[in-house]
């Protein structure tokens, strides 16, 4: 009775495609795309033709589990404003890796520059909240490299953890997630919710990595990047025409 | 602080017992419980969601009250030798319980990858320090520097008890032991001092700086064998309750607007919202300790000692749970690692539901097991006439 992955994927691309902008790409709630903060850097570029973006994270930053890096989040956000966006030129860098905590990323952060990023992804509080370092630990480091970014002129949106069973049965995710959360609204970035948008993928089973039986989960996989791409992709678009709508 | 309807006992009459106390530490365990399951719906009716504080501080508050009140009586009955002594066997007591826990975390983990399949998963959280480098975690975890999630509140309690245990005797003079707690959270504070973990960094909650709150619950717990008033036991002003009940409205305010609904946050000044980036729980931020220390001046205030609703059958469960509660504490992580293994394989409402009704039965009945051992071993000794001994503290 199950329909093939892929072809699912498919209905849903057809389906995203073809109906106006109701609900987000792969049927993700539009409360979760609308971002609370405008990113005036990020509009600038786009305005300028030429969006330079960075993202920083843990594993997930390189696709693990998927066909490969192309398959990734960050290489599907970038197809992504690229097909939105036909006229600008988007150059998506991806600096991160397995176990890297949110000290190692402010080395990451810092390193960036000739040139700088517009934009900043930040994919932060999952090894934290595995390894269960002090949520404290993890506020401040958060708060410097926002803090810094602000200061160096470049736009910032958090990513929160990837919403799994298993770690939300092992590690006490939820003070972790409420430190991103906090830090999102205290320096008045957007926050992907990517924890959120996966449960709610898991609820309705489209996209669930944790129940797909073993053949399948390379393809759910790249559907899960897709999808946290695109829906990324609307999240940042909609943060750019924010800042342009409350510029004067 | 606490209620001023206590009157000072006359010698040798034994004190009643406190079921604010048993009832309040009854709901802090039922709460601790309930925040153990990530997922579970009632963790968004706990106290965290309306307070800069929640189960753990209320917790740690009423395990100093009792600890003052148990240690206290013996201390003044037996010497400071003994009495600590007393201390020392329950943090055995304690540890032991902390590392059979450890053990059957370690399994969960083991078996819930196994059933999800989730190699993925491990592989990227590091969760298995344990599969890495076994002796090692092992090593780790018996010196307490290796606290998977979930575990850290029992080492916490540890250190208190162990801090605890060599000022006992400040209890006949709480005013020290409290000057002496406050620049000790001062400095801890100020110096960023905390107790190492093996992956780097502190403990989720360091001891050294809880310690305050736990030494303000003895103080207010010990009864002095003259009658004096604990300094802490603030009388009811209007104006000091009006004050406390403005610092939790504004607490409350600045939750909603950081955490509850971030987007009505960003219309607030950055110095505003801000404030709540710096309140940490690991090292107990003033804003926690201010906010439980509000919540116990109403509560106590509110609910006479002799509150005729603490012995109403609705009460009953959380008055028994509390009176049981390191029995009931120490099931209540391991029946949240059953619920959370539970929610793992289905999160529907009929599996939330059972979740948390086994959840509070079993903890109610483990309260009752606890309760019926006790009373049964104190039965025979009832027919010779001897001192009774206080209850001793979760």
């Amino acid at each position: 009775m199950r329909i093939p992955c892929a072809a699912l994927l498919g209905l849903m691309l057809l389906a995203t495609a073809a109906s106006p902008v109701q609900a987000g790409p792969c049927d993700a709630p539009a409360e979760w795309l609308d971002s609370d903060a405008p990113l005036p850097i990020t509009a600038e570029a786009v305005r300028e033709g030429a969006l330079r973006i960075l993202v920083v994270g843990s594993a997930s930053v390189l696709g693990p589990g998927s066909s490969g890096p192309a398959a990734a989040w960050p290489a599907r956000l970038e197809a992504r404003l690229r097909a939105l966006r036909p006229g600008l030129r988007v150059e998506v860098a991806v600096r991160g890796g397995r176990g890297l905590t949110a000290a190692d990323m402010l080395t990451l952060l810092d390193a960036a520059a000739n040139p700088p990023p517009h934009l900043v992804i930040w994919q932060a509080g999952t090894v934290e909240a595995a390894r269960g370092v002090d949520t404290d630990w993890l506020a401040t480091r958060l708060d410097a490299g926002l803090t810094k970014l602000g200061e160096r002129g470049i736009d910032a949106v958090l990513m929160d953890q990837q919403f799994s069973r298993f770690m939300r049965a092992n590690a006490d995710i939820e003070p972790y997630r409420a430190v991103l959360r906090i830090a999102a609204a205290t320096h008045g970035v957007p926050l992907f919710n990517r924890y959120e948008l996966m449960q709610h993928w898991a609820d309705n089973e489209s996209i669930d990595l944790e129940r797909t039986p073993r053949e399948g989960r390379v393809a759910a996989a790249d559907r899960l990047g897709e999808c946290l791409g695109q829906s990324l992709a609307a999240l940042i678009l909609d943060a750019v025409a924010d800042a342009l709508v409350t510029r004067p | 602080m606490d209620g001023s309807t206590r009157a000072p006992p006359a010698a040798g009459d034994r004190r009643p017992r406190d079921l604010r106390a048993d009832f309040f530490r009854g709901m802090a365990l039922w709460f601790i419980f309930i925040d153990h399951i990530p997922g579970n719906w009632l963790g968004n009716l706990t106290l965290r969601n309306l307070a800069l504080s929640d189960a753990t501080e209320a917790f740690v508050l009423l395990a100093g009250y009792a600890a003052g009140i148990a240690y206290g009586a013996a201390l003044d009955r037996d010497g400071w030798l003994f009495a600590g002594a007393q201390v020392v066997r329950r943090v055995g007591t304690l540890y032991v319980a902390h590392i059979v826990l450890f053990v059957m975390f370690t399994a969960q983990v083991g078996l819930s990858a196994a059933t999800l399949d989730a190699a993925i998963y491990i592989d990227e959280l590091h969760l298995d320090a344990f599969g890495q480098e076994p002796y090692r975690a092992l090593l780790e975890a018996l010196l307490l520097r290796f606290q998977p999630a979930f575990l850290n509140i029992l080492p916490l309690y540890i250190v208190l008890l162990l801090q605890f245990a060599l000022l006992l005797p400040l209890l006949r003079h709480p005013r020290l032991l409290l000057a002496l707690a406050v620049v000790f959270y001062a400095v801890v504070r100020a110096f960023n001092l905390e107790l190492p973990t093996w992956a780097g960094g502190g403990w989720f909650f360091n001891p050294l700086a809880w310690q305050l709150l736990f030494f303000i619950g003895c103080t207010l717990g010990y009864r002095a064998p003259d009658g004096a008033r604990p300094p802490l036991a603030i009388r009811w002003h209007w104006l000091l309750g009006a004050a406390v009940a403005l610092w939790l409205v504004f607490t409350f305010v600045l939750l909603f607007l950081g955490w509850h609904r971030p987007n009505l946050g960003l219309l607030a000044p950055r110095w505003f919202t801000g404030l709540l980036t710096d309140v940490d729980k690991t090292s107990l931020h003033p804003f926690r300790l201010l906010s439980i220390l509000a919540l116990t001046y109403l509560v106590a205030h509110a609910v006479p000692i002799g509150a005729a609703w603490l012995r109403s059958r609705m009460a009953a469960p959380f008055v028994l749970m509390g009176k049981q509660g390191l029995p009931v504490f120490c099931s209540g992580i391991l029946f949240a690692f059953l619920g959370r293994l539970a929610l793992e394989q289905s999160d529907r409402w009929t599996m939330q539901a059972a979740v948390n009704l086994a959840g509070l039965l079993s903890l109610v009945a483990v309260g009752a097991l606890a309760a019926w051992y006790k009373e049964r071993e104190r039965a025979p000794r009832a027919a010779t006439p001897q001192p009774v001994t206080p209850g001793r503290p979760a």
